[in-house]
């Protein structure tokens, strides 16, 4: 699914250049779930931009299902993007002037899906995510645990084929964190393809591959041999 | 996704609420003046566009070629007769005369009405030029038959108290009776005819007036000739043909007619017939555009402002899918709601102070005229267009947002951009009101000089009083004396017409010491007594005031008149003969008055005689002493009422006549006043929008400054110093503009008042204090706060 090779992105300031990422070569094949670890500063936020289409690399490919990223614009990154990548974040990053169900419902109005197509994809994914008895609340209304299934839910509706997920329990307890750790290894054992940052060890065990980040470069690569383990 | 934009657009604004006040304020002044603005212009526009035959509809006028053109909207009375007879230009031609505030009594049973009401003395050619249809009439009976009239249905009402009221009569002046045979159906406000009492024209003889006669003579305001021409003339080709008629009947005239014909469209429009002044049309369409842009400044700048505040919700839509043009979209469709808001309270704050604004420019608009398509298609624009300006550039800020540091909380202000703008912006906010505050303080003062420079006559303490025409010397001679010994009544006078109120004078030919040529340029007709100089207190610089006589054998003229001449000493003119009005008026120079001010100052002085010519006198000029006036006016009243029973005793006093010369200045100053006004406030809103940006965005800032020392008034100078910068630099801008613009404006009068230099300073000078006001509750509330609390907001 994800081809990159010799991937740099470097920041520039009037007086100094920040090499943020340099020569990453990466494969994320379908149904993976690969967790990116490293110190903060490592790049590892970047990548996921970069993999997210949210960022351009200076240079290197990246190739996303078939298709070249590196050099789109934003329009057409946007374009790919749509319907393809669910992203979850650490603080969520709901719209607090919407409703559960109108946030969910954001993306599907963005591919201009009919009303009533809709309403009954952001039902079902509700009822999935156990928050359907929330769909008229406002965010600031639920607690963090909530919020995220909602951020899942809002990820995972357009049925993607990767989800993005940035520090996905950074923000919440651990009995909350664990929960959302389940429904992620859940939508991966049902063909998602997910790539994770985290710097907690005990989220990246989820995962099938770890990738240690250090000072924009991958250090060390290894498979998880205790997939689900703590499922 | 509309439905999407327009609902969380709604919960965007209850949640900013004083942001969203503030828009909405700001933009329904802006609304509500462009709806009144609209419905003053569309007003004026629309004159006489009801007659059906409009376009072949023309005013013959004259241009009268002396030293200097004079434009006149009348020709000399036998014009009309002429033009019918001789060509085949016009299917109608058709003279009538105005005469104003006449007296009218109405018989009814056992008693007699009495009012004052204008009229109109109409050929019955008139009604078949312009389209002023009849309800109803007495048989075939028509205004060609002397002492009739017609009355519209509303001055029916008002004369009579009924519907019904053919074959009823009034008397006009206490002199001719006439009988009502037709009421016309009222008569549209949009209409150059005021009047609502049409009079055959054949009975004007009656009142021995001027443009009765079929007479070359001369020119009379009070005549109008209208003309409906036969179908595709072509008009310049008639003016060129009627260029034979001054020749061939005014051969020896110094003053050179041309007859032009002035299209029914260009009456109201045109300044030098006596139409409205189109630089108030500039004016009007400049302030409107200036609040609505200050209003969408206000917008935009806030909305900017706010653009990192909204970063995440962009970066979060961004993410999911959304291209820039859906934020561009969305957040204009926001705008709309606003200005949709803002639109509705507008037009109820139009209709709320529509009285004031009609009272203000003496005219009836009224909520009535807003329901038509046309308002609604202007709505329409104003709304979209409102909506572009001020939402367009928020919009590409939000829609260029970053959405990876927009989520990150990364993104800073300078981030959101517009920084730059937003200064450029306050800027033009602040030259617009700098202008307009010059412009208050230069109209001011020119109403000031004029009405308080010396005019050359005494005004104050004058009452001028009305006597009706034709008295004789005897009559007159005998109120004059009863009137004078009214305790408090210093002297008194009868004349045409008092200095400083040119509405009765003429002007006429002169010919000057038996000169075999009249001269070139015309003198104005200054008819009055022996006691004219010593009531208004006119000077006399050399010879003495003339002696009563039944007969005019002696003259006095101004000072202007030896300067025309080319006289330098005053004395020379004495003793020589002058003969005015084609020799009607002749006599020996015998005083020579220091000039006055006879109109107002965007006129220079004419050349004026005054003689004492009895027969023409219209009112009485009466200086009175200070204190106790209610009294004397009554006492005066009592004799007045006595000497002419059946007519109404009204008085009116001189400064106010004076005063009246300068009643489009007093406008212009009250416009200027209001819109100053909400200019400021509007754009004090939008300061206090930006103040509460500025103040959270250095909250952080304001609390590390305290801890390291700083007080509450170094705090305040950070706020107040940006500003004042921006304020100098549209001081910088605005001083040359607002320079430009006055003295283009004063360059209209002849006596004039200066530009001065503190006009500017006081401009700067009171943005700048009401700009502090405006910040400083929101900076002090800061500087005050304790510095960890401030510093707890990061």
């Amino acid at each position: 699914m994800i081809t990159i090779q010799n991937l740099k992105k470097s920041f520039r300031t009037e007086e100094v250049e920040t090499l943020a990422l340099n020569s990453v070569n990466l494969k994320v094949e379908d149904g993976e779930f690969v967790a990116i670890m490293g110190p903060s500063g490592c790049g590892k936020s970047t990548l996921l931009n970069i993999i997210g289409m949210l960022d351009n690399p200076t240079e290197g490919n990246y190739n996303f299902a078939g298709n070249e990223v590196s050099g789109l614009k934003e329009s057409q990154r946007t374009q790919l993007r749509k319907g393809n990548l669910g992203f979850v974040f650490q603080s969520f990053n709901l719209i607090d002037e919407l409703t559960v169900f109108e946030n969910v419902e954001l993306p599907l109005i963005y591919l201009k899906m009919n009303k009533s197509e809709r309403k009954q994809k952001v039902r079902a994914v509700l009822e999935r995510m156990k928050i359907a008895h929330r769909e008229k609340h406002f965010p600031q209304q639920l607690s963090g645990g909530q919020q995220q299934r909602v951020a899942i839910s809002r990820a995972v509706v357009t049925n993607p084929k990767l989800i993005l997920a940035d520090e996905p329990t950074g923000n919440l307890d651990s009995k909350n964190g664990i929960e959302v750790m389940n429904l992620l290894t859940e939508l991966n054992q049902e063909g998602t393809t997910i790539v994770m940052v985290t710097h907690s060890d005990r989220d990246s065990h989820y995962a099938h591959r770890v990738i240690n980040l250090f000072d924009g470069q991958i250090v060390t690569e290894s498979q998880n041999r205790a997939i689900g383990a703590m499922v | 996704m509309l439905k999407s934009y327009i609902q969380i657009a709604w919960r965007n604004l209850l949640k900013r609420k004083v942001f969203t006040g503030i828009n909405i304020i700001g933009l329904a002044i802006g609304f509500g003046s462009s709806v009144l603005i609209y419905l003053f212009l569309s007003h004026h526009f629309s004159y006489d566009n009801f007659h059906a035959n409009s376009e072949r509809i023309y005013r013959v006028v004259t241009e009268g070629h002396r030293d200097v053109i004079g434009y006149d909207a009348s020709v000399p009375p036998a014009f009309a007769k002429e033009f019918r007879t001789r060509y085949n230009y016009a299917e109608k031609v058709a003279k009538i005369s105005n005469w104003d505030n006449n007296l009218i009594n109405i018989s009814n049973e056992n008693t007699v009405a009495q009012v004052k009401e204008d009229a109109v003395f109409a050929e019955q050619d008139f009604f078949e030029i312009m389209s002023f249809p009849l309800k109803e009439r007495t048989g075939n009976r028509t205004l060609d038959e002397p002492e009739t009239a017609y009355l519209t249905e509303r001055m029916a009402k008002k004369l009579f108290g009924t519907d019904n009221v053919l074959g009823k009569t009034f008397i006009l002046e206490n002199q001719e009776t006439f009988e009502v045979i037709g009421v016309l159906k009222n008569i549209p406000k949009n209409s150059l005819i005021t009047e609502e009492i049409f009079l055959s024209f054949v009975t004007l003889e009656k009142f021995g007036d001027f443009v009765a006669q079929d007479t070359w003579g001369g020119i009379s305001d009070n005549l109008q000739c209208f003309v409906l021409l036969h179908p595709n003339q072509n008009v310049a080709a008639i003016e060129n043909q009627i260029l034979e008629l001054p020749k061939e009947f005014r051969p020896d005239s110094k003053n050179k007619h041309i007859y032009k014909l002035q299209a029914l469209s260009d009456i109201h429009f045109n300044a030098r017939y006596g139409g409205i002044d189109p630089a108030l049309f500039w004016i009007f369409g400049l302030i409107g555009f200036f609040l609505i842009t200050i209003a969408c400044i206000n917008f935009i700048n806030i909305s900017a402002a706010q653009a990192f505040y909204r970063s995440k919700e962009i970066g979060i839509r961004k993410v999911l899918g959304g291209f820039r043009h859906h934020l561009f979209w969305q957040f204009l469709s926001e705008t709309f709601v606003i200005s949709l808001f803002a639109l509705g309270l507008g037009i109820v704050l139009a209709v709320a102070f529509l009285p004031s604004f009609n009272n203000l420019f003496q005219i009836q608009l009224a909520f009535e005229d807003l329901l038509n398509a046309k308002f609604l298609i202007f709505t329409l624009l104003i709304l979209v267009l409102v909506s572009l300006l001020s939402g367009s550039y928020p919009g590409i800020l939000m829609s260029r947002i970053i959405p990876v540091l927009a989520l990150k909380g990364k993104l800073t202000h300078n981030d959101t951009g517009g920084k730059t703008t937003r200064k450029v912006l306050v800027i033009a906010q602040f030259t617009i009101s700098i202008i307009l505050i010059v412009a208050t303080v230069i109209i001011s003062r020119q109403i000031n000089y004029a009405v308080n420079s010396d005019l050359g006559f005494d005004k104050e303490s004058l009452v001028m009083l009305p006597i009706p025409a034709d008295l004789e010397r005897v009559q007159l001679n005998s109120l004059k004396e009863r009137i004078s010994q009214i305790s408090g009544v210093q002297s008194i006078t009868a004349c045409l017409s008092s200095p400083g109120g040119a509405d009765n004078d003429w002007g006429t030919s002169i010919k000057f010491n038996n000169r075999p040529e009249n001269e070139e340029f015309s003198i104005q007709a200054k008819l009055g007594d022996v006691d004219f100089l010593n009531t208004f207190d006119l000077s006399l610089v050399s010879g003495r005031n003339f002696f009563e006589n039944d007969s005019v054998t002696e003259i006095l003229v101004n000072e202007k008149l030896a300067e025309k001449l080319g006289i330098s000493a005053s004395e020379e003119l004495l003793g020589k003969q002058i003969a005015m009005n084609g020799g009607g008026i002749q006599g020996t120079i015998v005083g020579v008055v220091k000039n006055f001010h006879n109109y107002n100052f965007t006129e220079g002085i004419s050349p004026i005689f005054i003689a004492d010519y009895h027969s023409w006198y219209s009112e009485l000029g009466i200086k009175i002493s200070e204190g106790n006036t209610a009294h004397v006016l009554a006492q005066i009243g009592e004799e007045w009422s006595e000497t002419f029973k059946g007519y109404v005793y009204e008085y009116r006093f001189l400064d106010d006549r004076v005063a009246r010369q300068y009643e489009n200045e007093q406008r212009y100053l009250s416009l200027s006043k209001v819109f100053s006004a909400l200019a400021i406030f509007i754009g004090c809103l939008g300061l206090y929008g930006l103040i509460l940006f500025f103040v959270g965005q250095r909250t952080k800032e304001i609390g590390i400054r305290k801890v390291l020392g700083s007080n509450v008034g170094n705090i305040l100078a950070l706020f107040t110093a940006d500003f004042f910068k921006l304020i100098l630099i549209a001081g910088v801008i605005a001083t040359p503009l607002a320079w430009y613009f006055m003295e283009q404006w004063l360059q209209g009068y002849t006596y004039r008042t200066e530009i001065p230099w503190w006009a500017f300073v006081l401009a700067i000078v009171s943005i700048m204090g009401i700009t502090l006001v405006t910040i400083s509750y929101q900076t002090l509330k800061v500087a005050i706060a304790n510095p960890i609390k401030s510093l707890r907001t990061e």
